[in-house]
């Protein structure tokens, strides 16, 4: 279709505010889904049928649209991920569209994510739709809300859209505007090939999927293309719409969205970012704004049984081939024996990778306390990077250490705006802007390490401000911080998986915390087991497990010599089953334990 | 090693009262059994036709022997005599519950060739013996003592039961200086222990019952080890005090890893290397007697590897520990041998300790035994 014709949008919402049901309606109204063939979520559940072997991902959706003034308009209706993980993801979702509808649950207002997410729209120069929705609602405020998001985008409130995405009032209304206020694409349809990759999923059979916007030029099937970042060649196989299923095409023109299949065998080599241009008549330079995926969070991953080491990396090997941002390396402790150092985009694609290794792999893991990665300045003006506690040198070779920062947002009601302080200055927080969004509620930023944020930080945010209080945070950069390594001793033996790098005055806490947990969780030993805390050579807490005083069985029933030889040879199984650490023995479930309960004690730790 | 003689086991598995924290194998409330049970024992200890000899020592356990009429144990007691026979010197034991005697029924037992009797005392405290689930007061325990003394009974026990949650260390000392003055010749002194299965344990769990700390009671173990030792006891074993010469023989059989044989419900023995032991419930044993049949349940032969190691075991138990020349003859060289590093470390750590040819535990290692003899199986 023509490029006048065409319109690429992106919905900007926060979970629950609406878009799945949004998206129902727009596939409706255009005809795209019939009333008869129409379910609920009409979307996700294509994902979910996806997870069950159909290879298609509804990433980008076309749609044709008859406007009132008579002429037919393709809609490319482009899917966001919605997760403070993926912003970067996010972004090159944005950078495929020209338009965005923000859409807000006018019961609720907008969250923190929602306005992140809207001012990389704002800062990529698309056009924003303000819309209300849910506005059938009892509890919806529309006039409230719409003030909110008037001033917070710079327009009148009468502007605003309001719509009830269930009831279908006001749709079409916004159809029509999305035509009349969203601009068509500006490629060159003569230039050469220029395609943004803007979402990337690995099928077993078919290899890569990657979904992509033309932003110049043509894109042909049985095109030779080529990778421009990961400078990677290949055939275009395949090349398809999804118009909800998936259609194969023959070309993809100037500002049409698709999907592209080229034999490609890791997501890595058609990482989100890239652009593809003709092999034969090559673009000068890729699409700005492509950025590496980096690992920002890091944590010791270990199979509980030894023996499913193998497993665990082909498992690894496996999700890598659909993960860039994937990254891991072996690593091995004595309290946990061999397993990973893995890294992370966050927290949640910490979890996700976590359990899809549990359910997909049917493994049974366990994870240290997640971390971030140090920048060391060692005395003579070296460098060292540090992933993994025990990595970081000894204090007295140290001249600086450096920890990730992030620019923190939290939006919440007025009401907990002390709370909100409070928490994120107990976590090293400094307040860098306030902004009333309304009269009752209030846009906060702190500058913050991105370790104080990993371990609980959104659930106490959550249980402080009862649930109303959205966070999202971007990295800024690396700064110095008076940062130290706290080992737990047994015995005098450091223990690998406890080491920690925490913030000088918060090392006395942790400490104290971690030597009282394992006090209760080594077992007692034939004498006394010393457990501490120090830093480099400097003991800081200290608890003793007591030398056990009385083993013995008190008598022998009549004669059953075979009970009590039974009995003990119990006994010296479970002896044998113990992790060493020096001369303690301690069974594997005590590291397991203390290693599960790590949030807790990070929150008693720190509040 | 000298021979440490030949040991008969009978099991009496009746209670009036199943007390909370015991594990044996006995039942309350089958008193209809009870002397069909005596016929079956009687005809059980006759029709034996396996290896046997003169017995060195006969123990009647329980349960509570002493639930029966004494002439019925002493049938029982007559039929080893004709069937095994009982060296000059037998030492021949019957327990008894406080409540089921009295002075008549020990002389009674005293004529029916008895020599030694073991009363469960358990505790002379009432709150103890309440905690403990014991039906009877201190008095009770003290005057069956009493009677036994006074019907000649020469070798008296008194058994004890130490470190329950119930008991302080004063109550533990009133418990012991009862028994000493009482008279007793033996005293067995037992750790509470909760076990799996028991109504104690399930009280335990549910946090209705505190459980025994194992500090206290390495406590208690001291101040009986104290107190015994004052009043002249010497302790032979890890539970067992005696005044010189009355050390029970059949208590330290067991610990030698000698033979016995064992004739009622889930009764074990021990001959030529075999372990073997009787149905558990009373019903089965008499049918079984009744029909003619086999009483055995289950056995086991071990290897000589795993028999050695079971000798380390039981003998570490006692004071005077094992001779390692003895045990080299009867065993052979190698069992040492193998496990020669493993005793240098339990020496090192000071579980073990070695004078001239006797291997024994140490003082600490007395209370710790479990680390130790579990290595060496």
């Amino acid at each position: 279709m023509d490029q006048a014709h065409q319109r690429a949008i992106a919905v900007i919402a926060h979970i629950d505010h609406g878009k799945s049901t949004l998206s129902d309606r727009l596939l409706q109204l255009t005809g795209t889904v019939s009333d008869r063939d129409m379910r609920e979520q009409f979307l996700d559940r294509m994902d979910l049928e996806r997870e069950r072997g159909i290879t298609i991902k509804a990433a980008a959706v076309r749609m044709r649209y008859a406007a009132p003034d008579g002429a037919e308009y393709q809609i490319n209706l482009i899917d966001t991920p919605g997760h403070v993980d993926f912003g970067y993801e996010v972004s090159r979702s944005l950078a495929a569209c020209d338009g965005v509808l923000l859409l807000v649950d006018a019961a609720q207002g907008i969250e923190a994510q929602t306005l992140t997410n809207l001012y990389l729209a704002v800062d990529a120069g698309l056009e924003i739709i303000p819309v209300l929705n849910k506005i059938d609602l009892p509890a919806a405020q529309p006039e409230r809300y719409a003030q909110e998001l008037a001033s917070l985008i710079g327009c009148d409130p009468a502007d605003i859209f309001r719509i009830s995405a269930k009831t279908g009032e006001g749709v079409d209304e916004l159809l029509e505007a999305i035509v009349s206020k969203v601009p068509p694409p500006k490629g060159d349809p003569d230039a050469p090939l220029r395609a943004l990759v803007f979402d990337s999923v690995y099928d077993a059979y078919r290899g890569v999927i990657a979904y992509v916007r033309v932003v110049d030029g043509r894109l042909q099937r049985r095109q030779a293309i080529r990778l421009m970042v990961a400078d990677f060649a290949a055939d275009a196989d395949e090349i398809g719409i999804m118009a909800p299923d998936a259609q194969v095409v023959e070309s993809l023109e100037t500002g049409e969205v698709g999907y592209v299949i080229a034999g490609i065998k890791e997501v890595a080599l058609a990482k989100v970012g890239d652009t593809i241009t003709s092999a034969d008549r090559p673009a000068g330079k890729p699409l700005p704004g492509y950025r590496e995926p980096k690992p920002m969070v890091f944590a010791g991953i270990y199979p509980i049984e030894g023996d499913d080491f193998p497993e665990l990396r082909d498992a690894l090997d496996k999700l890598k081939l659909n993960d860039a941002a994937l990254v891991f390396e072996p690593e091995s402790s004595t309290a946990l024996g061999f397993g990973f150092r893995c890294g992370f985009l966050g927290l949640l694609h910490m979890e996700i990778v976590r359990e899809r290794l549990e359910r997909e792999f049917d493994l049974e893991l366990i994870a240290t306390a997640p971390s971030v990665g140090y920048e060391i300045e060692l005395m003579g003006a070296q460098k060292q990077i540090v992933r993994n506690p025990t990595d970081m040198p000894d204090p007295s070779k140290i001249e600086a250490v450096y920890e990730p920062y992030v620019s923190v947002m939290v939006v919440t009601p007025s009401e907990f705006v002390g709370t909100v302080m409070q928490l994120c200055q107990e976590r090293r927080g400094e307040l860098k802007e306030m902004h009333y969004l309304s009269t009752e509620r209030v846009e906060i930023r702190y500058h913050m390490p991105l370790g104080e944020i990993i371990f609980d930080f959104f659930d106490q945010l959550k249980s402080r401000t009862k649930g109303y209080a959205s966070l999202d945070y971007e990295p800024v950069g690396m700064y110095p911080s008076n940062l130290v390594r706290v080992d737990l001793l047994l015995n005098q033996q450091p223990v690998d998986a406890f080491s920690t790098i925490v913030h000088r005055d918060k090392a006395y806490d942790y400490g104290k915390t971690m030597t009282e947990r394992l006090r209760k969780l080594i077992p007692r030993q034939m004498f006394d087991v010393p457990i501490q805390a120090a830093i480099g050579s400097r003991v800081i807490a200290r608890e003793t497990v007591k030398a056990k005083r009385k083993d013995v069985l008190a008598k022998c029933y009549g004669g059953d010599i075979t009970r009590k030889r039974k009995l003990l040879e119990q006994q010296k199984k479970g002896k044998k089953k113990m992790k060493q650490i020096g001369a303690v023995e301690v069974p594997q479930g005590a590291f397991i334990d203390a290693l599960r309960v790590d949030a807790d004690l990070d929150a008693g730790a720190k509040s | 090693m000298a021979d440490p003689g030949f040991g008969i086991y009978v099991h009496i598995p009746f209670c009036k009262h199943r007390c909370h924290y015991c594990d044996f194998n006995t039942y309350e409330g089958q008193d209809d059994l009870h002397a069909s049970y005596a016929d079956a024992l009687v005809k059980e200890v006759r029709r034996w036709d396996g290896p046997t000899r003169s017995a060195t020592s006969v123990f009647f356990g329980g349960g509570t022997p002493t639930l029966l009429p004494s002439h019925q144990l002493g049938l029982v007691l007559q039929a080893v005599r004709d069937r095994h026979g009982l060296s000059e010197d037998a030492e021949v034991t019957a327990e008894a519950n406080p409540e089921t005697v009295d002075e008549a029924y020990f002389t009674a037992l005293l004529e029916a060739g008895f020599n030694r009797v073991s009363v469960g005392v358990q505790s002379l405290v009432p709150k103890v013996l309440v905690g403990l689930g014991r039906t009877h007061p201190p008095e009770v325990a003290l005057r069956a003592l009493d009677a036994a003394h006074r019907a000649g009974f020469d070798d008296v026990n008194a058994d004890l039961i130490y470190g329950s949650p119930w008991e302080e260390d004063e109550d533990w000392v009133r418990s012991l200086e009862g028994v000493i003055d009482s008279g007793v010749a033996h005293v067995s002194a037992y750790a509470l222990t909760v076990e799996e299965g028991t109504p104690l344990a399930t009280l335990v769990r549910s946090g209705r019952t505190p459980g025994v700390d194992p500090d206290i009671q390495a406590r208690r173990h001291d101040i009986a080890s104290q107190l015994l030792g004052a009043a002249g006891f010497a302790r032979y074993e890890i539970s067992n005090w005696s005044r010189p010469g009355r050390a029970s023989r059949h208590n330290v059989l067991y610990w030698s890893a000698g033979e016995y044989l064992g004739f009622g419900a889930g009764a074990h023995a021990h001959v030529e290397g075999e372990r073997w032991w009787s149905t558990r419930l009373p019903r089965d044993f008499i049918a079984a007697v009744q029909a003619d049949s086999s009483t055995t349940a289950g056995s086991e032969r071990l290897d000589d590897d795993a028999r050695a190691g079971e000798a380390l075991m039981l003998g570490l138990r006692l004071r005077t520990g094992v001779d390692l020349d003895g045990f080299s003859k009867r065993f052979g060289a190698s069992p040492l041998s193998k496990r020669t590093g493993t005793l240098d470390r339990l020496r090192e750590v000071g579980l073990l300790e070695l004078s001239g040819s006797r291997l024994r535990l140490s003082d600490r290692g007395t209370l710790l035994a479990n680390e130790a003899l579990c290595e060496l199986l």
